[in-house]
């Protein structure tokens, strides 16, 4: 069993606590057992030893060498983006940057005191915990649902991961026009059931719409990292549970779902960044943000005020706080739930 | 495989041309047209390429208004612009204030042409100059009028669709209960153009103060005052009845039209293009309603886009420039593109060729535009618009009304948090452009 969670920070800790665990360099230690403690950065041994001292050598030289593409495609496509909206956001400026004012905290002022900010703010945040909370629970029964299937296994897989293939914006209009209510057979379907349903004059319809889309779009993502995780289950522990008469759901509520913790929180975390900035396509395509400003996501409207209406200030200054509203809802989760998450199985 | 020997031979052609073309000098121009009209513009661009030797236009298509706007910021900010772009008429504030361009009639009249400036049609001549000369080259013009299926309104008993607002709307829900046709109307998806703008200069209804802003960045909305709160009301009433539809998004509301469904539709004249190859239905169309308290009614206003020039470019470049403005003035290219698209021709002299080779006879549904723009003297109310930031309030505008259509909001609720919203807008558009002057620089 040397199956890995492909957890990013979790592999990242993974080579130090292997020296700390007596640096087998040859050892692989599954990312999941090697938890448990948390590494406290002070008495981080200055020598390194094993494997890692073998292929690095002892100068910085070779790993920072290695770093360096993945550093620059940072430094150009975060690190300077980011000061720039830093910059932009305490400015006034015309598109054409030829008249720009510098207005200290005026743009950051006029957002929290719009009700449309406000608005985009609750919006954003019902779209990302129901888009969450849906991804999340229709991965779980699919990936559960694949152990119980016999025949056709890799074809059910093959056929869940597909949505991911499809580019956001072709998704997004194939959902739209499904639910179109003049022309979309499966509005048609709503109506027949006597459901007054427009997505393009109904607020909340809209925001149903939207949710629907971008889960079905991220489900796949969540889908393929519990399959992983849950073939990490080992099958001694089913078998006994099994042999004390616990049925299949009791098996998986009781034994394995508390195994996947780790995977379920690092899914949770990927799909709030996803809600906030991966669904931008979903909602141009579905509804542009309406009806009414109903699905007027914040990434969205940083989009509108942006490129739009031409509002560069605005437009910085929602970036900012859109990344400080990620960040702070990352820290939280972490803060809050990581110690709960039982790393050690 | 066809279309594989036609690009290999166009590609050819194209080198061919390369050879003797080294001396002409070549100057770009970004446009936001496309499909038909994308193909309707290269060939403009063609003919001026062919009618003389000294100079090569080259037309790039940079997506829709709002991309080529951003492309051209992009441009300009890395010292790179084209020399020339389109810009849609709600940009002309941004443009005119940007610092960034070369006022069209300074720079023809510096390079020595003699454009007729004064011969332009007036809701045209006066959406693009400030202070009597032309800011930006008018191209393609277009207003709204009233599209109708021709078989609804004859099953129904009528001739054509009523003047005013209030017998239309009898006969609109004449036809619903007759069960001719499933919607009366489509909401556009520009309505607030159609619909509410035009709406206010046809029924001489102010929509900000300052003359709609003409005479100064001071400008405050005052629609929330004026009819276009009945007239959500009415559209709201419609919706509610079934008498008219929303298309929505992934559907575009002409096919509404084009296919039948809908009797009705106020769209753009320029879409003659379209319907003409798409509708399968017996189609006419007619002049935009007016309130029949309101007699006689006023001009429309214009929409469509202009073509400005960009600052910081040789003078070279602008000669090439200033020759191909003043082939886009020609009265003759203005009647081929006004067949060609459906926009309408741009000068008096223009539409009087286009009359005397009896193209209307053919093709009455295409004089309605014209007739509709130039009908009286334009006032304060009806020349157009000059509001700041002028995307950002409809936006805000649109958002309102969509809150009416959901139920959410009273319309004169939504109309005063329309304006309020507008009206922060258009003061930072104040405090970022106060005291400045439009370009006046010379090239």
């Amino acid at each position: 069993m040397t199956l890995r969670l492909s957890i990013p920070w979790r592999e990242a800790r993974a080579p130090v606590l292997q020296g700390r665990h007596g640096g087998g360099g040859s050892k692989a230690v599954p990312a999941a057992v090697a938890g448990g403690s948390r590494w406290s950065g002070r008495t981080r041994p200055r020598e390194e030893a094993g494997l890692k001292r073998a292929n690095f050598g002892d100068g910085p030289g070779l790993p920072t060498l290695l770093l360096l593409p993945q550093l620059l495609i940072l430094l150009f496509f975060f690190f300077i983006p980011s000061l720039r909206a830093l910059m932009q956001s305490v400015l006034l400026s015309d598109p054409f940057g030829t008249n720009v004012q510098f207005v200290w905290f005026d743009n950051f002022k006029t957002l929290l005191a719009s009700s449309d900010y406000r608005q985009s703010i609750t919006v954003t945040f019902w779209f990302t915990v129901a888009q969450n909370v849906l991804t999340l629970g229709s991965a779980l029964v699919l990936a559960f649902a694949t152990d119980r299937i016999v025949r056709g296994r890799s074809a059910y897989r093959t056929i869940i991961l597909l949505p991911y293939a499809i580019a956001p914006a072709i998704a997004g209009i194939l959902w739209a026009f499904l639910f179109n209510p003049a022309v979309g057979p499966l509005a048609q379907v709503l109506q027949g059931l006597g459901i007054a349903w427009d997505p393009n004059l109904n607020p909340a319809d809209a925001l149903i719409l939207v949710t629907l889309a971008a889960s079905w779009k991220h489900i796949c993502y969540d889908y393929i990292f519990l399959v992983v995780g849950l073939l990490a289950v080992p099958v001694s522990l089913m078998e006994a549970a099994a042999v004390d008469g616990a049925g299949p759901i009791r098996r998986f509520v009781s034994i394995a779902l508390p195994m996947l913790g780790p995977t379920i929180f690092f899914l949770t975390v990927m799909n709030f960044i996803y809600g906030f900035f991966e669904t931008f396509a979903i909602i141009d395509a579905v509804t542009k943000g309406g009806p009414a400003g109903a699905t007027n996501i914040l990434v969205y409207k940083v989009f509108v005020d942006g490129f739009v209406n031409l509002d560069l200030g605005s437009s910085a200054a929602q970036s900012v706080l859109l990344m400080s509203f990620a960040l702070i809802c990352t820290l939280l989760q972490f803060r809050y739930f990581d110690r709960k998450v039982n790393y050690g199985v | 495989m066809g279309r594989k020997v036609a690009f290999i031979a166009a590609l050819f052609g194209a080198l061919a041309l390369v050879g003797p073309a080294q001396a002409r000098v070549e100057v770009q121009w970004w446009h936001a047209m496309s499909g038909v009209l994308g193909d309707r513009l290269n060939e403009l661009v063609e003919k001026f390429n062919k009618s003389q030797d000294k100079y090569t236009v080259v037309a790039v298509a940079k997506g829709n208004y709002d991309e080529v706007t951003n492309g051209v910021i992009a441009a300009y900010r890395a010292k790179r612009p084209p020399e020339m772009v389109q810009i849609a008429e709600r940009g002309y504030m941004t443009m005119l204030l940007s610092g960034a361009i070369v006022p069209v009639q300074d720079l023809v009249e510096q390079k020595g042409y003699k454009i007729d400036f004064s011969d332009f049609i007036k809701p045209v001549a006066s959406f693009w100059s400030y202070k009597g000369r032309m800011s930006a080259m008018p191209f393609n013009s277009s207003t709204p009028i009233f599209w109708y299926n021709k078989d609804h309104f004859q099953k129904a008993g009528f001739d054509k669709p009523a003047d005013t607002w209030q017998e239309l709307e009898k006969q609109l829900y004449t036809i619903k209960s007759k069960g001719i046709s499933e919607c009366g109307t489509v909401l556009p998806g520009d309505f607030y153009w159609s619909l509410l703008e035009n709406y206010s200069a046809i029924n001489n209804q102010p929509y900000g103060t300052l003359a709609n802003g003409f005479d100064g960045l001071g400008t405050e909305f005052v629609y929330n005052k004026t009819k276009v709160v009945s007239q959500v009301a009415r559209l709201k009433k419609w919706l509610d009845d079934g008498v008219m539809q929303i298309a929505g998004q992934g559907f575009s509301p002409e096919q509404l039209f084009t296919s039948g469904r809908c009797s009705t539709f106020v769209n753009s004249t320029a879409s003659h293009g379209n319907i003409e190859r798409n509708a399968t239905i017996n189609w006419s169309a007619t002049f935009l309603p007016h309130e029949s308290d309101i007699n006689p009614p006023l001009n429309s206003t214009i929409g469509g886009g202009a073509i400005w020039v960009m600052k910081g470019h040789t003078p070279e470049r602008y000669e090439a420039v200033a020759a191909f403005l003043d082939f886009v003035a020609q009265p003759e290219t203005q009647v081929w593109w006004h067949g060609a698209t459906g926009y309408v021709p741009a000068t008096n002299r223009a539409y009087a060729v286009a009359r005397e080779r009896g193209y209307y006879k053919d093709h009455p549904t295409r004089e309605i535009a014209v007739l509709q723009l130039s009908r009286g003297t334009p006032n304060e109310n009806s020349r157009g618009f000059r509001f700041g930031n002028f995307v950002q309030t409809m936006l805000a505008q649109r958002q309102e009304v969509e809150a009416v259509f959901a139920g959410q909001k009273q319309p004169q609720q939504a109309m005063d948090d329309g304006v309020k919203r507008g009206n922060e807008i258009l003061r930072q558009f104040e405090k970022l452009n106060a005291g400045k002057t439009p370009e006046t620089e010379r090239p």
